[in-house]
C-alpha cells in the first residue's frame, strides 16, 4: 500500500549516491541542513539524494552538525540555508533513553527522566522556532522504540512513558503552529533500529528506515507544486453501476451493496474540491441519464455544482479531456485523470503523456486506498486559503463571461465597462500570505520567465533595497476571483526591474495586467520598465502582451518599455482600484 | 584469474566507482584506505553497505578495519 510521502521511487544506497551528483548544468546552489544527534551516515545520503531528485534545477549541498549535540546543531543553523531537516530521537532528549551511554535505568530515575525531557523539549522548541523564522524547517519526531527502561512488562505502557509521549505531542503541536512541517512516520518500515550499527558507528537506523525517513524529510521540504485539477469517469468510478442501463436510482456507493469504495472516492473528491482542486467528469454516456443522476441523487457525497465541466458523450475520452482542459485553461501536467477502464486510461495517457493517469481499482479496496493516499500526495498543500474555495466557481464564471462576451451584441469595450470590476493591489504583502509564492510557483502561461523560488530565497528577495511586491486581487459583478496575480521587482531612479510577474489564467481578458503596469507607473513614478523576460514552453500569453505593448515579438533577455510607450498603447481601463496597506509603499 | 573472481572484481569496481567517483578506473584495483582521498570511516561504512547491496550479502561491521583495500574486499567476497 502506498502511504504518505511514498510516491518517490525507492533507491539503493548506490543509486542514492549517484542521484546526489545529478543536476542541470546551470543548477543553482541549494544549501540544506540535516540536524540530528547521531552519525547521519546513510540518512544524509538518502535525504540529499531525494532532495536532489525532486528538482534537478538546483545543486543540493547538505550540511550536518556535531555528534551528540542536537540542540546545539539546531541553534547553529545559519541564515544562508534554504531549508533544514531536524531529526529527533529519544536519546537526544535524555541519554538514558539511548543505548550508547550507561546512565542507568533505575525505577527511581524515571520521574527525573520525564521532567528533564520536558525541559529539553522547551530548549529544542526555542531553537527550532528561531530556525523556522528564517527558512522552511521539517521535523521528524522519535521514530525508534524506547529502551526497556521501564519496570512494567512490555505489554503494558508505563505511566512515565505516557507522560513522555504526551510531552512530545504537545511539543509537536507548538512547533507545527510555528509553521514547522512535521513529517508523518506512520508508513515507515517496522524494522527501524540497528543496535549493532548504533554501538559501532553511532548510526542507529536500518537501511530501510534511513531510506524511508530521508525520502519523507525531502518530500516534506520540497514537495512538487500541487496538481490543480482532477478529471473523473462516472460509471463504476464515481459510482457503482452503469447509469444508462440501470438508471440513477440503482447506482450505489454504500456498505450494503458492497460499493463503499465509490462513496469513499466521492468523499475524497469532495474534500479535494473544497481545498480548491478543480473536478470535472469525462464519461461515455447518455447526457440525459447523467444529468438525471446528478439531479435526482441528492445523496451524492460531492456537490454536483463542483463537478464542472461535465463532458458526456460517445467520442474518445481524450477529446472530452481536451475540451475540459480548454475550459479550465491549465497545463496537462497539472491534471490527474481517473477511470476504471485501463483502456480509457491508456488512450488518454497516449494523447496527454504529461498527465497523471490512474486506473480506479473498483474491485480492489487495498489498491483503492493506495490511490486515495496518492491523491493526497498529488494535491496536498500546507494551507488552504480563501482563494482556494472560490477557484471552481470562478472557473465556471469565466466560462459564462466568455459566453457573454461572444454572444452579446455590445462590443468588448462596452462589456468590460459593464463588469463593475474592482482591483485591489496589496503592496508588499507579508511572507505569511502563502498564496503569493504559491501563485508564482505554479503559474505557467502568464509567467514572465518561469523562474520558481523556494521560501527562503523569496523572503530574501522581499528584503532587498527597493523591492516591490504586488499581490493583485480581482472581483466583478460575477463575483470574486481572489488573489490572481503577483508582480515582484526592484525600483530605482524612476525605473523598475520586474523580476517576477505571473497571473492566473482565470483572470485573462480583463486587462488586469495593464492596470498593474499603470498602477506601478503612477504610484512609483516609474518612467521605464525593464522586464526580466525569458521564453518558456508555455508563456505564450505573456509573450503576446509584451508584443502588444512594445510593438515587437519578444525574444529572451531584458525587455525595456517606457511608461510613455505603455500609455500610448494601453487600452481603456474601467476598473476601480483599491490599495491595501498603502502606507507600506516604499518609494 | 578465474571467471568468478573476474566477475567479483568487475562488480566491486562498480561499487568503488560509486563511492569514490574521483578515483580513476585504472587505480581502483590498487585502492587502499591510506591512498584514497576521502576514504574515511563514513566512506568505509558507505562502501561496505554498497557492496552488501551489490552482492546481496551481509558483512559484519566488526570486519570493517580489515576490509581496507580493494584486494582485501575482493578476497573476502571470494570466500563467501
Amino acid at each position: 500500500m502506498t502511504l504518505p510521502g511514498m510516491t518517490l521511487p525507492g533507491m539503493t544506497l548506490a543509486e542514492a549516491l549517484q542521484a546526489t551528483r545529478v543536476c542541470d548544468a546551470d543548477a543553482t546552489p541549494y544549501q540544506a541542513a540535516l540536524a540530528c544527534g547521531f552519525t547521519p551516515l546513510h540518512l544524509e545520503t538518502y535525504f540529499h539524494a531525494y532532495l536532489q531528485a525532486l528538482d534537478s534545477r538546483r545543486k543540493v549541498q547538505v550540511r550536518t552538525g556535531l555528534f551528540g549535540d542536537l540542540i546545539g546543531n539546531v541553534e547553529r543553523l545559519d541564515d544562508g540555508l534554504h531549508a533544514a531537516a531536524i531529526v529527533i530521537e529519544w536519546s537526544d532528549l535524555d541519554p538514558r533513553l539511548g543505548f550508547r551511554q550507561l546512565a542507568g535505568w533505575k525505577p527511581s530515575q524515571l520521574s527525573r527522566i520525564a521532567a528533564d525531557l520536558e525541559a529539553r523539549l522547551r530548549q529544542l522548541e526555542a531553537a527550532i522556532r528561531g530556525a523556522a523564522a528564517k527558512f522552511p524547517v521539517t521535523v521528524a519526531l522519535p521514530s525508534l522504540p524506547l529502551p526497556p527502561a521501564f519496570h512494567t512488562i512490555n505489554a503494558k505502557t508505563h505511566r512515565t512513558s505516557l507522560d513522555m509521549r504526551a510531552a512530545i505531542a504537545n511539543f509537536t503541536v507548538r512547533v507545527a503552529d510555528a509553521g514547522v512541517r512535521v513529517v508523518n512516520v506512520e508508513g515507515l518500515a517496522a524494522d527501524r533500529y540497528d543496535l549493532k550499527s548504533d554501538l559501532l558507528t553511532g548510526f542507529p537506523y536500518t537501511q530501510a528506515h534511513a531510506r524511508g525517513l530521508g525520502r519523507l524529510l525531502a518530500s516534506a521540504l520540497a514537495s512538487p507544486a500541487p496538481k490543480k485539477g482532477l478529471i473523473t469517469d462516472l460509471d463504476d468510478t464515481l459510482w457503482s453501476g452503469i447509469v444508462g442501463e440501470i438508471g440513477p436510482a440503482a447506482l450505489s456507493w454504500d456498505l450494503d451493496r458492497r460499493t463503499q469504495i465509490h462513496g469513499l472516492y466521492q468523499q475524497m473528491l469532495d474534500s479535494l474540491s473544497e481545498q480548491g482542486v478543480l473536478i470535472a467528469a469525462a464519461s461515455k454516456n447518455d447526457p440525459a441519464a447523467v444529468d438525471q443522476a446528478f439531479r435526482e441523487r441528492t445523496d451524492l457525497l460531492i456537490d454536483p455544482e463542483r463537478v464542472y465541466p461535465r463532458e458526456i458523450g460517445w467520442g474518445p475520452k481524450s477529446e472530452s479531456v481536451a475540451r475540459i482542459l480548454q475550459v479550465w485553461n491549465i497545463a496537462t501536467d497539472a491534471v490527474v485523470f481517473i477511470d476504471d477502464s485501463p483502456l480509457e486510461v491508456a488512450e488518454v495517457q497516449r494523447v496527454f503523456p504529461q498527465m497523471q493517469c490512474a486506473v480506479f481499482p473498483k474491485s480492489d479496496p487495498a489498491a483503492a486506498l493506495s490511490l486515495f493516499y496518492r491523491l493526497r500526495d498529488w494535491f496536498g498543500k500546507d494551507q488552504i486559503e480563501a482563494d482556494d474555495a472560490i477557484r471552481a466557481s470562478s472557473i465556471r464564471r469565466a466560462g459564462e463571461l466568455q459566453q457573454a462576451t461572444t454572444a452579446g451584441a455590445a462590443g468588448q469595450e462596452e462589456f468590460l465597462r459593464g463588469l463593475e470590476a474592482e482591483i485591489t493591489f496589496s503592496v508588499n504583502p507579508p511572507a505569511s500570505e502563502t498564496r503569493i509564492l504559491e501563485l508564482v510557483n505554479k503559474t505557467n502561461q502568464f509567467n514572465l520567465n518561469g523562474v520558481r523560488y523556494d521560501d527562503a530565497t523569496w523572503r530574501r528577495m522581499q528584503s532587498q533595497e527597493g523591492a516591490i511586491t504586488l499581490g493583485v486581487s480581482y472581483r466583478d459583478k460575477f463575483g470574486p476571483l481572489g488573489t490572481i496575480a503577483v508582480l515582484h521587482g526592484r525600483a530605482s531612479g524612476g525605473r523598475i526591474h520586474v523580476e517576477t510577474w505571473v497571473m492566473s489564467c482565470r483572470a485573462f481578458s480583463r486587462r488586469i495586467e495593464h492596470q498593474t503596469l499603470r498602477f506601478l507607473a503612477e504610484q512609483w513614478g516609474v518612467t521605464r520598465f525593464d522586464f526580466a523576460f525569458a521564453v518558456t514552453a508555455k508563456n505564450g500569453p505573456l509573450q503576446a502582451l509584451l508584443a502588444e505593448l512594445s510593438g515587437a515579438a519578444p525574444t529572451g533577455g531584458t525587455i525595456t518599455l517606457s511608461a510613455a510607450e505603455f500609455r500610448k498603447r494601453c487600452p481603456e481601463l474601467a476598473h476601480r482600484v483599491l490599495i491595501k496597506e498603502a502606507e507600506a509603499v516604499a518609494r | 584469474m578465474s571467471a568468478p573472481a573476474a566477475e567479483i572484481n568487475a562488480r566491486l569496481t562498480r561499487c568503488f566507482a560509486v563511492v569514490f567517483p574521483d578515483l580513476s578506473p585504472d587505480r581502483i584495483p590498487l585502492a587502499s584506505q591510506p591512498d584514497v582521498p576521502g576514504w574515511d570511516s563514513v566512506a568505509a561504512i558507505t562502501l561496505l553497505t554498497v557492496v552488501e547491496e551489490e552482492f546481496g550479502i551481509k558483512i559484519d561491521l566488526e570486519l570493517l578495519p580489515d576490509l581496507d583495500s580493494f584486494a582485501a574486499l575482493s578476497e573476502h567476497l571470494s570466500r563467501q
